[in-house]
């Protein structure tokens, strides 16, 4: 079926690249938020894009007792590179649990770190609701700690929307939209995963509010 | 329901289709020739499309759902975008119907577009519904090694780290911010967009998308949220 709904010519391995290629520089493009702003992670723009803190989505849910987190970021990427792991990146998932809601009462912050070997990569989260200290390990190893669960590492490019219709419509001035077409599809992202149980949340006194920053050390690319 | 089934019939030839059609893939659509007949141009007015109630969200806006730029989850109701957001929800669909669609009229809703569909109804793999949920990566990847038991982390302040990004909503820093904005946009933060800073720019871009297809829209049948002069 899935393989109906993509006629999509744009093979993998060069996909990232097309991305860039295909966005006007500048111009509104309706991603979730990959490859923006521009200037400093989208190709076509910045000749030194910088990936690994290109934030690509957050999802938030709950389901059960838990409270799911994801943010993407590095993507989409090329299915036979690597993850984006960087030292020098400071990933912070903010939360609003009070008033006013542009004002985070918790602040996760998460690092990469490189082992003592080559290839070896280790995450680090801080501030998780209801965890002393800190969530620390290898990257695609599932963490837990005080009920809670934390991974970081190379998955499938979970967005589907058909960009290029968006960007036709738009230039065009004609709805363009092909339902068969997945911009997204067969790449991938890294991902920071967190599953905390719900009742971390039972003293928020508004909806829950969420957003993701990132930042670099020693400046922009 | 007779609106539901004249934008389905109407809108075909221009959706493409939608999954589940079976046997071999339909050929590859040829553009619709450019009209002729030089229309009149519309002025739309877009601020209804922030102010109007949204059903199913408790009685937000639009405005209120993305200023400020926060994924809102409320832990008292359903959760399913615009309340949150899972893996598998329509989330461009839904944010389309949101920033064109006009609810008072019978027969439109946030799912007008994702019951269609508009865009791709899926994602190409399969989530889980276990812990890490996403899929696993495609290709063949070269992964990190998991036999650390030491790293280098640094403990620098927030304050040592240079912005790059941020993201609450999705589609919205990308779609209605301006290009001129875009980095500044990126660099400021929640209470920057609680008092309106770019306000003013999401009623610009809104304007431009909604010049482009609203009145595309309008011949489907559909009735816009923007206001004409």
């Amino acid at each position: 079926m899935r393989g109906f709904l993509r006629p999509m010519p744009v093979a993998g391995s060069t996909a990232a690249i097309a991305a860039a290629l295909l966005f006007v520089p500048g111009a509104p493009n309706l991603a979730a938020d990959h490859l923006d702003p521009p200037t400093r992670t989208d190709l076509a723009v910045d000749p030194t894009p910088d990936m690994p803190a290109d934030i690509a989505d957050i999802f938030a849910w709950y389901a059960g007792d838990t409270v799911r987190v994801i943010v993407t970021f590095g993507g989409p990427n090329d299915p036979n590179r690597p993850a984006s792991f960087d030292r020098d990146v400071l990933y912070r998932i903010m939360i609003s649990t009070a008033a006013p809601a542009d004002t985070p009462e918790v602040v996760i912050r998460a690092r990469f770190g490189r082992g003592k070997n080559p290839n070896e990569w280790g995450v680090r989260f801080e501030g998780v609701p209801g965890v002393t200290g800190a969530i620390e390990g290898p990257v695609e190893t599932t963490l837990v700690k005080d009920g809670v669960k934390a991974r970081a590492g190379l998955f499938d490019e979970p967005f589907f929307f058909d960009l290029q219709g968006f960007r036709e419509s738009r230039s065009m001035g004609r709805i363009r939209f092909d339902n068969r077409r997945n911009f997204f599809d067969g790449n991938n992202d890294t991902a920071l995963v967190l599953e905390i149980p719900k009742d971390r949340f039972a003293n928020a006194t508004t909806p829950l509010g969420f957003w993701i920053t990132t930042s670099r050390i020693g400046g922009q690319l | 329901m007779a609106r539901a089934l004249r934008i389905a019939a109407m809108a075909g030839p221009i959706l493409l289709g939608a999954c589940g059609g079976g046997g071999s893939p339909p050929p590859t659509p040829t553009p619709t020739p450019a009209p002729t007949a030089t229309a009149t141009p519309v002025s739309y007015q877009v601020e209804n499309c922030f102010t109007q109630t949204l059903p199913g969200t408790g009685g937000q806006s639009m405005r209120s759902m993305i200023v400020p730029d926060t994924l809102k989850l409320d832990l008292n109701r359903p959760s399913g975008f615009p309340n949150g957001r899972d893996l598998d929800d329509p989330v461009i669909d839904i944010t389309l119907a949101y920033l064109f669609l006009d609810f008072s009229v019978s027969g439109q809703s946030p799912m007008t577009f994702a019951n269609l569909p508009l865009n791709p109804p899926r994602n190409d793999k399969p989530f889980s519904d276990t812990f890490p949920f996403l899929a696993p990566p495609q290709g063949t990847p070269q992964f990190a090694a998991t036999t650390g038991t030491s790293f280098d982390f640094r403990t620098d302040p927030d304050s040592a780290y240079t912005s790059v990004d941020r993201m609450g909503m999705p589609a919205i820093a990308t779609a209605l911010i301006g290009s001129s904005l875009k980095t500044t946009y990126n660099d400021a933060n929640p209470t920057a967009d609680a008092a309106g800073q770019f306000g003013a720019d999401q009623t610009l871009q809104l304007t431009h998308l909604m010049d482009a297809i609203g009145d595309d829209l309008t011949d489907l049948g559909l009735k816009i949220c923007a206001r004409t002069s």
